[in-house]
């Protein structure tokens, strides 16, 4: 279980001051799906940096379990991700300079996952190994940081608008994807976007707006990625 | 757009340039007057003395002053680069204006200046040092003294011609730099060129970036080897010289040592870190340990220091053996050896400036906040 606590964030000093989370509260339990919709400079993303351990808030705590990590050193919570967080972002973040096989062993090797592949072939890439990042489509890069996420066995799943850089068909195929894996594997899932009609597909959708969270929605019938608006 | 700001940072190309128009003026005058006196060699040991100090002087200018002047036009080049990297976008809007290619770059001629700079200093430094340099050579007594003269030519190769060049070759290489559609520079989405590497299937991730990084950027590993090989030569031929050259020229030999080397590996290292950035700032995230990146992105180059070491002791020795043999085989001087004391003395600086030099560079890439490195890579 994730519990978040009293977050507060602040970027800038003096009159350049932007308080940009203020004093965020959410539980999230395991193997649930969250989405966090709001729109541009809600502070979704720094939430969602915050929450994944990537970067510190200035007051409050985010609890895994029993382990608080903003209370841990880089070096801890670096060793904090390796053992329980993946990411998937808009922007891919491929490394450029290796082909879709390295790529995806870079998140294997960290938890010696020899069937690693089988990620690979499940995201329809097995034919494309060898190939190097600027020689796949936008969908095809997604799915290959899908399976660089996937292939470190994560417990809990980060994604920033995964979706954002996608066509309404790949976007919808790599939807399909991931939250079928997430019901098979029962992983936690927290994505934000500011697409209303992806959020329908979550467990739980928390609203948020000017830094605080606005409504949390209880979602007992989600949809799947082909029910959903686009 | 460029202003004296940027200048001032291209400190690297002004000492570069000083020192090798310093170098230039001092033996190139030197060879000219020493030329006038050639009348006056009456003896076959003034004869002798006298190809040896020519000699001597050409190869000094050639190698040293060409080392130098080769470096500063690669360092011109990456502070272009950078310059054009860190001001895609405002370059971009420029041309969406309608500014062509050749009006924006023809504003980099302003690059000239720092070679401007340097080699002025370097002249003038060069005649100020002239009469102590002529007394140091002539000190022997084996050549008529001479007084140095004003050649004016000098000014015109190693100070005016130098910056015009250089200026023309900042034009024409933002020129090529610029070459792309504005759109591309304004989001910087330029297609990334990337040199496939031989990937063995059964590497695993670490080990493979090693070899990528390792093999893509072959001019990093010419540089870091380039750079110690300098350092180990320059600085055990200074010490090693003692009854070949003059106080002046060990000490020249030990700063051009420093300068050359320094100059290049920092400018090797920025080039590093700055290329691994996304990928070590992408690897933290994932949960790789700072000493993991280190490992295999920085410490790669280790083997390459150490060949080049390997390769500066040996020039070092055979150069100052050829000098020995050939050049002052008529002229009275001790047995030369190598000198395993320099040697040792030469390897444990570099030991500990190199490792020093690492730890600096990966602690820097510790302090980049993941967040920036990241936002850096949209």
């Amino acid at each position: 279980m994730i519990r978040i606590k009293n977050i507060y964030k602040t970027y800038g000093e003096y009159n350049n001051k932007v308080e940009v989370l203020n004093g965020v509260d959410l539980n999230i339990d395991d193997g649930e799906f969250v989405v966090i919709l709001g729109p541009s400079g809600s502070g979704k993303s720094t939430l969602l940096n915050i929450v994944s351990g990537l970067e510190k808030c200035d007051k409050g705590s985010v609890f895994y379990n029993d382990i608080e990590i903003t209370s841990l050193s880089d070096k801890e919570l670096t060793m904090f991700r390796r053992e329980n967080i993946g990411f998937i972002f808009q922007q891919y973040y491929l490394l450029q300079n290796l082909n879709v096989d390295k790529n995806v062993r870079m998140g294997a090797d960290l938890v010696s996952n020899a069937d690693y592949k089988e990620i690979i072939k499940a995201v329809g890439l097995d034919d494309k190994l060898n190939k190097y990042p600027y020689e796949l489509s936008g969908g095809e890069q997604q799915r290959v940081s899908i399976a660089r996420a996937l292939s470190k066995k994560p417990k809990v799943l980060f994604l920033d608008e995964p979706t954002g850089a996608l066509d309404e068909k790949t976007g919808r195929s790599i939807l399909d994807y991931i939250s079928k894996l997430q019901k098979k594997e029962k992983f936690t899932i927290v994505m934000i976007t500011h697409n209303e009609n992806i959020a329908e597909m979550a467990n739980t959708i928390v609203k948020i707006n000017s830094g605080r969270i606005i409504e949390t929605i209880n979602n007992n019938k989600p949809k799947n990625a082909y029910e959903i608006g686009w | 757009m460029i202003c004296f700001k940027d200048i001032i940072r291209m400190v690297g190309i002004i000492v570069m340039s000083m020192c090798a128009v310093l170098i230039s003026t001092l033996f190139l005058n030197y060879m000219i007057d020493l030329s006038g006196i050639s009348s006056l060699i009456t003896t076959v040991e003034m004869q002798s003395f006298y190809d040896a100090q020519m000699m001597t002087s050409k190869v000094v200018v050639g190698v040293t002053g060409g080392c130098l002047l080769l470096t500063t036009v690669i360092t011109l080049f990456f502070y272009i680069k950078i310059y054009i990297d860190n001001h895609r976008s405002e370059l971009g809007i420029l041309k969406a204006l309608g500014y062509s290619n050749y009006s924006i770059s023809k504003k980099f001629s302003i690059f000239g200046i720092s070679v401007f700079i340097g080699t002025l200093l370097g002249y003038i430094i060069g005649l100020l040092m002239m009469n102590y340099y002529y007394k140091v050579q002539l000190e022997d007594g084996y050549l008529p003294v001479f007084n140095p003269s004003y050649n004016i030519e000098l000014l015109i190769y190693l100070v005016i011609l130098p910056t015009i060049i250089f200026g023309i070759l900042s034009i024409l290489y933002t020129y090529r730099k610029l070459k792309r559609p504005s759109l591309d520079l304004i989001k910087g989405t330029e297609k990334i060129k990337v040199k496939k590497v031989k990937d063995n299937d059964n590497k695993v991730f670490l080990e493979q970036l090693k070899t990528t990084t390792f093999k893509e950027k072959k001019s990093l590993v010419f540089f870091i080897g380039f750079s110690v090989f300098c350092f180990a030569a320059l600085i055990q031929m200074g010490f090693s010289m003692n009854e070949l050259a003059s106080p002046l020229m060990k000490w020249m030999m030990y700063i051009i040592g420093i300068v050359l080397s320094s100059v290049t590996i920092i400018l090797a290292m920025n080039t590093l870190v700055r290329n691994q950035r996304k990928s070590i700032g992408m690897m933290r995230v994932f949960g790789y340990q700072m000493i993991e990146c280190r490992k295999y992105v920085l410490d790669s180059y280790r083997i390459v220091a150490y060949i080049g070491f390997a390769f500066g002791t040996i020039y070092q020795y055979f150069l100052l053996r050829i000098m020995v043999d050939v050049v002052f085989k008529d002229v009275e001087i001790p047995e030369y050896s190598f000198n395993f004391k320099v040697f040792f003395i030469t390897l444990g600086i570099f030991l500990v400036v190199y490792e020093l030099l690492i730890m600096h560079y990966s602690r820097k890439l510790n302090k980049i906040p993941i967040k920036e490195i990241m936002l850096d890579s949209v």
